[in-house]
């Protein structure tokens, strides 16, 4: 009830509030006996408006960039990126300030109100004992909040904005030359040039593809190995699991360094191996011809990938209950039958939201790629774009930030890729059992 | 009948085995043409026979390994690495998720949901704005500057699934220790901590084996060889086409993969517990 009138009461006295509408604290200072909360404003504002010459000059630093001036020596010019991650910064920090200016206000107006209320103003020392418990709080989140939002929050900041600069080689590569805002001119070339709207449409199918197929074939791969050593005419099934499992075990990047020499075309072990049986006379183009490329790639994915729905497969089969397979015999159902209708449904029911984590981990999966293929093989239009025939979009984008040094189109792609993989990220984590049962 | 029956049983099982042993030797071929030309003393792959084990035993590549390259400062680089990144992450990952458990407060839920948002993007996305945040505050080419972005990165997701698990463990058990007197700290240090130990264990070889296979951040924001990881190092070995690395490679590869085992043979009972975790409740 007390509650309710709180909200509903309109004020008398409104003097605190303009006091503190107008400067930060003024209010609890002078109205309402709120002394360290009202400093605490107060210093805060005061520390705002010593500086308002800095966050000024950094904000307009955001909006120019920094002018070019060819007439300095390099270290002495404006650095455009500096200008953009300071502007950052001095955004948050204003953004920051002006949350608590708003909570600032709104704490006149509840402390008026509660005065009017009841006639008290809450004293020095229960502010103090209220703040026991959130002061722990705040001194044990802080600096890991301040670490977020330096290095997690502010990169994917600073990284969307690029995509609307010019950041790119040759002309615009800071600290010799300055970056521009250009708006959406980089969106407008990647889809207007045919060079770069055909290496993604490319790109973009093929990710897809390659998501669906690599995590597809390692499921189904992991279900019959499982299923095959759960037979009881098997005999050693450890001794199989024990070896089916080395592949998870030994560093993915490794096995596929290694792999990437196995299937050297020219060289390569493999290709000496098939030769020296007589099963070919020439060398297989394991990894330089596209469709070839693409095979080899999804086959060494399903070398590393299978282990893993092999060991969680098991894990689900042998924990559904015998019983409901007797009782499938007693009614007359085939062993095919079975499977379908008691197998199937209860190894998909518990597998599906596992098959989507490693299908968004795929689409992202950029050592598969890197590490085996490096890309390639790449043709004339992608020694230019940069994107080979099984470049999928992520090692795309590392090749135009690290090889191209283009630095927009490679933010560009980044928006691109957040836009397709969020929806499944959204999916994976709103069923996550801490999402589900934690209170937030 | 019977008979008939018998035969296409035997069968089964006959071409059941051969699939298995296929895939035994598919799975054990490239493992054992590593180790094999690890100990071979050829140098390149043109030179090494295809058949593991054929070629005459040497200690070579490990010799030219830490004489040629250098791969030892590579490991301890790594390995420096890991542990301060484990250091970091498993303080700040625990502390965080403690408070969000266990305390209210005003911001908690947009905080939460802020963490949530942040963990969708991938990290490497921020890939260019790294470099040049680094480049501002002067961390380029340290390895302390990779390991405050390693461990800032696994934050959001790492405080989530702590979280989940603290709330799992009730409150009775360390509000009974305030009541006793016990300052915040205390009762996280002694009371919640060893209750969560398992997590926190996964949680801490998670952060450790994450540096050893990372490629993307070392490669673009080290540039002194003697600085550089394994994984880097490993890679521009055999990078380009002439493969003439190969067998050195892979004395280098055996000796990251070999540890790694061991941790994977050791790990296996919290992997499973995690990966459970992640399937669907019954």
């Amino acid at each position: 009830m007390v509650k309710d009138n709180l909200y509903k009461q309109p004020i008398k006295d409104k003097r605190s509030i303009f006091a503190s509408t107008l400067f930060m604290g003024l209010g609890q200072l002078l109205y309402q006996k709120q002394y360290i909360k009202g400093a605490f404003y107060a210093l805060v504002e005061l520390a705002v408006l010593l500086n308002i010459n800095t966050i000024i000059s950094k904000i307009a630093g955001l909006i120019t960039l920094g002018e070019a001036r060819p007439d300095l020596p390099i270290s002495q010019r404006p650095n455009s990126l500096f200008y953009l991650i300071d502007g950052i910064i001095f955004s948050i920090i204003v953004i920051a300030f002006i949350i608590l200016y708003i909570s600032n206000i709104n704490d006149a107006i509840k402390t008026q109100r509660r005065y009017e209320l009841t006639g008290y103003l809450p004293d020095t020392k229960r502010f103090l004992s209220s703040l026991g418990d959130t002061s722990f709080a705040a001194v044990g989140l802080s600096p890991i909040m301040l670490m977020l939002v330096f290095f997690v929050l502010m990169p994917l900041i600073f990284s969307a904005l690029i995509a609307f600069t010019n950041y790119s080689s040759p002309s615009n590569i800071p600290p010799a030359k300055t970056v521009d805002w250009v708006g959406f001119d980089t969106f407008r070339s990647i889809a207007n040039q045919e060079l770069w709207a055909g290496a993604f449409v490319r790109t973009v199918i093929w990710t897809l593809l390659w998501a669906t197929l690599s995590t597809t074939t390692s499921y189904v791969g992991g279900m019959l190995m499982a299923m095959a050593l759960l037979n009881r005419n098997i005999k050693f099934p450890k001794f199989f699991r024990t070896i089916f499992v080395l592949p998870y075990a030994i560093p993915s990047m490794i096995s596929l360094m290694v792999w990437r020499n196995l299937l050297n075309g020219t060289f390569g072990p493999i290709n000496m191996l098939l030769k020296q049986m007589g099963i070919i006379s020439e060398n297989i183009p394991w990894l330089s011809d596209i469709t070839m490329a693409r095979i080899s790639a999804l086959t060494v994915n399903l070398w590393l990938g299978f282990p893993y729905f092999m060991m969680l497969i098991t894990g689900i089969l042998t924990s559904i209950s015998p019983e409901l397979y007797e009782a499938a015999e007693i009614d007359g159902a085939s062993k095919f039958m079975q499977f379908k209708k008691i197998t199937v449904p209860l190894m998909l029911y518990q597998t599906i939201p596992l098959f989507i984590m490693s299908f968004s981990f795929n689409l992202n999966n950029f050592g598969a790629v890197y590490f085996l293929t490096g890309g390639g093989p790449t043709d004339i239009a992608s020694t230019q774009s940069g994107a080979g025939g099984t470049d999928i979009l992520m090692t795309w984008m590392y090749k135009l930030t690290v090889d191209l040094r283009q630095y927009n189109k490679a933010a560009v792609l980044a928006i691109l890729v957040f836009l397709v993989i969020a929806p499944f990220a959204i999916y994976n984590y709103s069923r996550t059992k801490a999402f589900k049962d934690g209170e937030l | 009948m019977v008979h008939k029956k018998d035969f296409m049983f035997y069968l089964r099982t006959v071409v059941l085995y051969i699939v298995l042993f296929i895939v035994v030797l598919l799975v054990l071929y490239p493992i054992l043409f590593t180790l094999s030309s690890a100990f071979s003393d050829k140098t390149s792959l043109s030179q090494s026979s295809p058949i593991p084990f054929s070629d005459p035993l040497s200690t070579k590549q490990f010799e030219n390994l830490f004489a040629k390259t250098e791969y030892l400062k590579w490991y301890g680089n790594t390995f420096k690495i890991a542990v301060m990144n484990t250091i970091i992450s498993t303080v700040c990952t625990t502390v965080a998720a403690y408070i969000f458990s266990r305390f209210k407060f005003r911001v908690k839920k947009g905080l939460l949901m802020g963490m949530l948002v942040l963990q969708i993007f991938p990290s490497f996305a921020g890939m260019i704005a790294v470099y040049v945040l680094l480049w501002r505050i002067n961390l380029l080419d340290t390895h302390f500057g990779l390991v405050l972005i390693y461990a800032a990165g696994q934050l959001p997701y790492n405080i989530w699934l702590i979280k989940g698990y603290l709330d799992t463990i009730p409150r009775s058990l360390d509000e009974a220790a305030r009541v006793d007197g016990a300052s915040y700290l205390r009762t996280f240090i002694s009371v919640v901590l060893p209750i969560a130990k398992p997590m926190v264990l996964f949680l801490a070889i998670t952060s450790f084996t994450g540096p050893w296979m990372d490629y993307i951040m070392p490669r673009i924001l080290i540039s002194t060889t003697s600085k550089k990881t394994l994984a880097v190092g490993l890679f521009e070995m055999i990078k380009d086409r002439a493969n003439n690395n190969f067998t050195m490679f892979a004395a280098g590869a055996i000796l990251v993969a070999i540890p790694f085992m061991i941790v994977f043979a050791f790990n296996q009972q919290y992997l499973s517990q995690v990966l459970s975790a992640g399937a669907v409740k019954e």
